[in-house]
């Protein structure tokens, strides 16, 4: 297997959440943005552009951005802002927005946002393509009835931008372009690397099949996500794509500290935050109506929704990709997932929650120090 | 419930059920973005009309049809329907969406509508008297806003919404924000309201917690030959909480 690839993953959580939090059903959506302080916002910006700067110093291959609104579990309602203040600070790595969800931006101009990251960083953007949690459909004018549909049209009509010399045409059903002919045009040929990232659901897989792009799944057990990782290589089979080990991101959670007891001591806390609080969502919120088949919503509706509300620490990290220990123990637990997924592509969430800025910076350089140097060694497969 | 009897047809591809009882004058009811609360009520109705319960694809036990995406696709089903069931000129009652569904048809093919009953219509915009948005508000919350008196209504529910329950809900949500999750009104809808001419019965409950009982003056100016009945103590299911309203109705119709 090609050598492992590592990525810092950021949220950008909001971390000062007023006393009477808990008051609310949820941190989504209709959470009150009074709460939201922006000299404290300031700060924060500093502290996760010093992060995502430390991780590219640190021998870091990616750092990694993502999208989601009216939410304190992220400051990056616009990602590709973030990303174009990072750029000439991250001078190795390469920039991931993972990503815009194009049914919330006129394609051709989410094209023309990508093709610019992409020249100003020198080819070094990468592009993960969410439809956007069910949340972000209650916080913009977009049905979710639709979003499947209108999705798989945008994308056409971005890799139409990219790959065909314009002006082109296109008359859809949500877009009309008389004149698609963006500029600039991406660094990368033909354009920059594409995923896909979602929960799993049949219809995003098969979507990213078809395009022969990376499908990262997301908060999924392991078992999930394994499934899901086969199925892609199935069905792009079927389409005449090969699926390479790095188009499979293994989203996990990640703490280093000098024993056990110091990284659970110093981790736990903020990583049930993270559940508890910063995911706090409602099946209201995160399945609008259409959003998902009447079919998966009633597997929903028979299991409840662990991942967001509820914290169990063990069941949690036995079933999720969380390595939380010594550096040789999260060697050995990435190296094992790597194998067993097929993938050479580590996506770690380096903070999480409320994590003071010095645990970040600790972990990320424990992590690149300790445990990546371990892992590029024996090459992944173990 | 007993009386009707139930009939699958297939319009433009789609299973579409009706339930059928009575003899004499027909007279069709449409129901709202809500099955939960059945047609039994319409019992009364049927000694005196063959009383023709329809229900829309995408709620109650019609298939779906992802291809309607407006109301004026409704109103086109419907004339599909009603050639299938060779109704020509009827009597017509629209409950909440159903009522603006009536009141869409009413006023593009007023020739075929005796008389028109819009029962708490969905789908005027009054500012000053706003509709509620059943999309944001949660399912476990807007079921004790539909009525007056929870709980009679209560015997209806299951005791514990279970996943059938659930997904039926979600269905007929999602049926609904096809139609209204990116404009839950047409600004041009009132523009057409004068083409009804027949007969019409606004009917409301004074207690309507989905939408206001003041809304009824505003249809009654928009429809020329047009009176309102207010129902005391009542919710937007209207004939739950005052089951009489079901005779008057009645009267009206003659």
């Amino acid at each position: 297997m090609a050598p492992l690839r590592f990525n810092a993953m950021h949220f950008m959580p909001y971390v000062h959440l007023p006393e009477n939090h808990k008051e609310f059903k949820t941190t989504w959506v209709n959470f009150p943005n009074k709460f939201y302080d922006p000299e404290k916002g300031h700060e924060l910006y500093q502290q996760y552009f010093e992060q995502l700067v430390l991780a590219d110093r640190l021998g870091f291959d990616a750092i990694v951005l993502n999208e989601h609104h009216n939410t304190v579990y992220s400051m990056m309602a616009t990602p590709n802002v973030v990303a174009s203040a990072l750029i000439p600070q991250v001078q190795k790595a390469r920039i991931c927005v993972w990503g815009v969800p194009p049914n919330f931006m006129l394609p051709n101009r989410l094209a023309e946002e990508y093709a610019i990251l992409d020249v100003m960083s020198k080819g070094r953007l990468e592009i993960a393509f969410p439809l956007g949690t069910g949340m972000e459909y209650w916080s913009n004018p977009v049905s979710p009835v639709t979003a499947r549909e209108k999705f798989r049209e945008s994308l056409k009509v971005m890799l139409q931008a990219w790959t065909t010399d314009g002006p082109t045409t296109h008359y859809g059903k949500f877009y009309t372009y008389r004149f698609l002919n963006p500029w600039p045009r991406p660094y990368q040929k033909p354009h920059p690397p594409c995923y896909i990232v979602g929960t799993g659901s049949p219809e995003t897989i098969e979507l990213a099949a078809e395009l022969g792009f990376g499908y990262s799944s997301v908060f999924v057990p392991q078992k999930t996500a394994l499934e899901l990782n086969q199925r892609l290589r199935d069905r792009a089979t079927h389409y005449g794509h090969t699926i390479r080990p790095e188009q499979l991101p293994l989203l996990n959670f990640v703490y280093v500290a000098e024993t056990q007891e110091q990284a659970e001591g110093e981790y736990i806390i903020h990583l049930q935050r993270f559940f508890e609080d910063y995911a706090r969502s409602s099946p209201q919120w995160l399945a609008p109506p259409g959003y998902v088949s009447l079919e998966q919503l009633k597997i929903r509706a028979a299991g409840s929704d662990r991942m967001h509300g509820g914290f169990d620490f063990k069941a949690i990290s036995g079933s999720f990709f969380i390595a939380v220990g010594t550096p040789e123990k999260v060697a050995n637990l990435i190296g094992d997932w790597a194998t067993r997924m097929g993938t050479n592509h580590i996506n770690s969430v380096m903070h999480v929650a409320d994590m003071p800025h010095w645990k970040a910076v600790k972990n990320m350089t424990l992590f690149a120090e300790q445990v990546m140097p371990r892992l590029r060694s024996s090459g992944g497969a173990r | 419930m007993s009386k009707f009897v139930r009939e699958e047809l297939t319009v433009n591809g789609v299973k579409t059920v009706v339930y059928t009882a009575g003899t004499g004058d027909p007279l069709v009811v449409f129901h709202g973005a809500g099955t939960v609360d059945g047609f039994d009520f319409a019992e009364p109705w049927v000694e005196k009309y063959r009383v023709i319960f329809p229900y829309h694809p995408g709620f109650g036990e019609s298939d779906d049809d992802p291809s309607i995406t407006d109301i004026h696709d409704y109103v086109m089903h419907y004339l599909d329907l009603f050639d299938a069931l060779k109704l020509d000129k009827f009597n017509l009652v629209g409950l909440s969406m159903g009522g603006y569904l009536a009141a869409k048809f009413a006023s593009e093919h007023r020739h075929r509508i005796k008389k028109l009953v819009l029962i708490a219509p969905y789908g005027l915009y009054v500012p000053e008297h706003p509709t509620a948005d059943i999309i944001a508000i949660p399912g476990e919350e807007i079921v004790p806003m539909l009525v007056s008196n929870f709980e009679t209504f209560k015997q209806r529910l299951p005791e514990r919404p279970d996943v059938e329950f659930i997904g039926a809900r979600y269905r007929e949500a999602t049926s609904f924000a096809r139609l209204f999750w990116e404009h839950p009104t047409d600004p041009k809808f009132p523009r057409y309201l004068h083409r009804i001419k027949m007969p019409t019965l606004i009917v409301w409950g004074d207690e309507d917690k989905l939408i206001p009982v003041q809304q009824a003056q505003t249809w009654r100016k928009l429809i020329p030959n047009s009176e309102v009945m207010i129902m005391k103590r009542a919710g937007h299911i209207v004939q739950h909480d005052k089951p009489e309203t079901v005779e008057a109705i009645g009267r009206f119709l003659g």
